[in-house]
């Protein structure tokens, strides 16, 4: 039985369509696959159904009639229960104590806590045997947290079950014990919306799959009936349209010697075992699904993490990792991906964000050179065509896009061996993203900066990129050169189009 | 479902577990405290000594009890000392001596308005969204505002009986053993127990645990569908209440009020609850460790004292104790911390 139906869903956020066109069903008994790039929808319209946003247009079928859910309370209240791609966990207190969290047992007005800690554990027995319930959150691994997180939906006894992409953070064993799991649960009559990046999952668990693309469903699949054909949905999530792809930059061949090289870069589970090397005067960009360490890889350049381990090589000198200050004096300087948190003190000045990181490389003991400084402030506006009524505005009333050329404006004046741009496009502008891109395929072509570009839209790794390095779970899994360059390419290597025979096989195997 | 009792590899042994939680650094320092007192002070340990010294540091003991509180829940309160004084000016401008009565009306119309207080203060940072530090420390100025409104130089009327809260031995027509109680266990160690009592029936409660969970991740919580809000307003009303007690066994010592004397304690709470192991960011402590932490603190003030050290120096050294007690306490937070987490597989 259909218990849930979503039609014509529409969401903006601000000037940003998040949803056109979103429809999604699920029925009792069936676990429905939700798939779709990065910023496509998915996330959006489980957040619609489970009562965290409220839709704009469209109406949502739950159980016979229409619900508006104010907040997820109302939804929970209904038997509608979501696993968050960002956990709800409270650090502080132990793994039963965040299960029963808002739900707990009582006896008159008192808590029953060995009750609670015996319903807690026995569902954390049958997810993740060996997960002491005791532990504080704290200290469990993102495998273990994502674990207890489900637990805690699964605690509710829910009757729509929605989990947005509960095994990123898992092995493949907890995969497969998270999956037989769901089947129970399922076999139970629960309605369960599953979405993930991995392909192979989905095809694995799923009965019935859904595609979103740019904010529309564009695919409504019964993988019984219709097949569990890879290539075919991996045609629906990228479109027809992405196949037209035309290079902006003309990637060349480089035969320059290499001007960094990274080898086994590790950072916890962020990063594992990174090893590649950018030569002088390329761009090398770095794909993958969102979160699986790009930033992180940037960030580790630039010094964010003091306890890094591995082997870096500047100009064939060792480089200790060990400060952004020692980085910037290595002439390695970072655009960071948060603008707005890690690039720019926005309520200040334009001429301020774009000084400040001189004050912090060179001294002046007794006067600070304004005068030049303003010279050169402005010599870097009409450089990057920053649009903007004077030097002396704050940098928060400039567009997404202004204040991000001010972000890449303040390293102009100085000596960049490599650049690190970790997602400078985002929420950019068309126009203004040209410049930027103009101005950095430039300074390469002129100068011979180097440059490592992380960019979540793919269609800028294609346009810019003379080597793309994918991404996943902290490795590097592919790197494409010339031809190989699409982001059809781009996308199969980042799902693993691969690993879907693997995991089959693994599947026909038990 | 079997449930069965497994140690994961990380597992430390139990006693090496409670060694290593961080509140137990402060029952270190005090052992030390103690000792130093004991050699300095020669009848430390003798029972009309021992006597003062509870009265003398009751107080803050209970109104470090009652900023835990808020400090669990992940705020702060800034206005604790001049509520403190507010209460002993509404308690000795309602009471009139000839009327033992007056007593009880006194402390109803006192306690409506500690939670008034509680609420006001709850309101602002959980409704409204200001940020506590602002609110309270604006409060503060309403509670010393209406204090001075009430009682523009101590003094005031108090009922003889209020006595009781400082001395039974002092209260005519009490049963002679009743009285003598008071030689062994004084008034304001009833009100810390009383204090604990209270507390430990809420955190057989689940306020307790949504204190913790509020302070630990406010949006987490709020998603696990509890009014976070509310948990705060009830935090502060709970703070509130201790500071009440507080003024309870001030008017029962002075007989009077005193718009102006309670400010000094408000950062030493803060003080003592961080000394107790109390996270100021909110959702770890204990409130039975912050009575260890305001413990800690006014040992340090008797230490002092009793070493003959001059006063100019002696805040010195009082500041420089502190200091070396809160990092102490940070920096074996933190060993502990990854003690507890060695060796777990990344």
């Amino acid at each position: 039985m259909k218990i849930l139906e979503a039609r014509g869903i529409r969401k903006r956020f601000g000037g940003v369509v998040a949803l056109s066109d979103g429809n999604l069903g699920a029925q009792e008994g069936r676990i429905t696959g939700l798939l779709g790039a990065n910023g496509s929808g998915k996330s959006t319209m489980s957040k619609i159904i489970a009562g965290v946003y409220s839709a704009d247009a469209g109406e949502v079928w739950y159980n016979g009639r229409v619900v508006h859910y104010g907040n997820p309370h109302e939804a929970r209240a209904d038997g509608i229960a979501m696993v968050y791609q960002n956990l709800s966990l409270v650090p502080n207190l132990t793994v039963w104590q965040n299960i029963v969290l808002g739900a707990e047992e009582k006896t008159g007005p008192f808590l029953n806590n060995r009750q609670a800690r015996e319903h807690a554990r026995a569902i954390v027995d049958d997810l993740l045997p060996g997960l002491d319930v005791e532990r504080i959150v704290d200290g469990l691994s993102p495998g273990e947290m994502q674990i207890a997180e489900i637990a805690k939906a699964i605690s509710k006894r829910p009757r729509l079950l929605i989990l947005d992409e509960p095994t990123a953070a898992l092995e493949l064993a907890q995969v497969k014990s998270l999956f037989l799991h769901m089947r129970r649960l399922a076999g139970q009559g629960i309605a369960i919306v599953f979405t993930s990046h991995r392909l192979w999952e989905v095809m694995e668990i799923c009965d019935d799959t859904v595609v979103f693309r740019n904010g529309q469903t564009v695919a409504t699949l019964d993988l019984e009936k219709d097949g569990r054909d890879p290539a075919k949905i991996i045609g629906y999530i990228t479109g027809e349209t992405a196949r037209v792809a035309q290079a902006a930059y003309h990637r060349r061949e480089n035969r320059n010697a290499a001007i960094l090289r990274v080898t086994n870069l590790a950072q916890g589970t962020l990063l594992r075992e990174i090893s590649f090397a950018l030569k002088k005067g390329e761009i090398l960009g770095i794909g993958g699904l969102a979160g699986q360490g790009q930033r992180e890889l940037m960030l580790a350049l630039a010094g964010f993490y003091p306890d890094i381990t591995g082997h870096v090589e500047l100009d064939g000198r060792r480089l200790r990792l060990t400060s952004p200050a020692e980085a910037v004096r290595n002439s390695m300087l970072l655009v960071p991906g948060d603008r707005e948190s890690e690039g720019l003190f926005l309520r200040h000045s334009l001429f301020s964000n774009i000084v400040f990181p001189k004050l912090g490389v060179r001294h002046y003991p007794l006067l600070t050179p304004f005068g030049k400084f303003r010279e050169e402030c402005r010599r870097t506006v009409d450089t990057l065509s920053i649009r903007t009524t004077g030097l002396d505005v704050p940098v928060r009333t400039l567009s997404g896009g202004n204040q991000q050329k001010v972000v890449v404006g303040k390293w102009l004046s100085f000596d960049t061996r490599v650049l690190l741009l970790s997602d400078p496009a985002k929420g950019v502008d068309v126009g203004a993203k040209r410049d930027l891109y103009d101005y950095i395929t430039r300074r390469v072509r002129e100068d011979g900066m180097s440059v490592i570009l992380y960019a979540s839209d793919n269609q800028e790794l294609v346009d810019y990129c003379d080597r793309v390095m994918i991404m996943y779970e902290g490795r590097v899994v592919a790197i494409l050169e010339g031809e190989s360059i699409t982001t059809d390419k781009i996308i199969e290597s980042s799902m693993r189009v691969d690993s879907v025979r693997e995991g089959a096989g693994d599947a026909a195997h038990h | 479902m079997q449930p069965t009792t497994r140690k994961p590899r990380w597992a430390l042994s139990g006693v090496a577990r409670l060694v290593v939680r961080p509140e137990y650094s402060s029952l270190l320092i005090l052992v030390v405290m103690v000792a130093v007192a004991t050699l300095l002070q020669r009848n430390f340990w003798s029972g009309p000594s021992l006597l003062l010294t509870i009265d003398a540091f009751g107080p803050l003991i209970l109104l470090t009890m009652g900023q835990a509180v808020v400090l669990v829940a992940g705020t702060l309160d800034l206005s604790c000392g001049t509520a403190l004084s507010l209460y002993t000016c509404i308690l000795t401008f309602v009471m009139r001596t000839n009327q033992p009565a007056s007593g009880v009306l006194a402390i109803l119309i006192t306690l409506a308005a500690a939670v008034m207080v509680g609420i006001v203060n709850g309101f602002a940072a959980g409704y409204l969204r200001v940020s506590p530090v602002v609110v309270t420390f604006a409060t503060s100025f309403l509670w010393l505002g209406i204090a001075l409104f009430l009682r523009p130089t101590p003094g005031g009327q108090s009922v003889g009986w209020f006595n009781a809260f400082y001395d039974f031995r002092n209260v005519s027509g009490l049963p002679a053993a009743i009285r003598s109680v008071s030689s062994f266990l004084p008034p304001v160690l009833i009100l810390i127990l009383l204090g604990c009592v209270f507390w430990y029936a809420l955190s057989r409660g689940p306020m307790g645990r949504y204190l913790c969970a509020v302070g630990g991740n406010e949006e987490s919580a709020y998603r696990s569908g509890i009014n976070t809000a509310r948990v705060q307003i009830s935090a502060y009303v709970i703070n509130s209440v201790f500071v009440f007690l507080a003024a309870l066994f001030f008017v029962g010592q002075n007989q009077s009020g005193d718009a102006r004397f309670g400010d000094p304690f408000t950062l030493r709470t803060i003080a003592a609850a961080v000394v107790g192991g109390i996270a100021l960011t909110g959702g770890r402590g204990s409130i039975y460790f912050a009575i260890v932490g305001a413990l800690i603190i006014e040992l340090v003030n008797k230490i002092i004292f009793f070493a003959n050290i001059p006063y100019a120096y002696g805040t010195l050294v009082a500041g420089a104790i502190v200091i070396i007690a809160i990092g102490g306490s940070q920096l074996y937070s933190g060993y502990s911390r990854r003690a507890m987490t060695r060796g777990r597989a990344p």
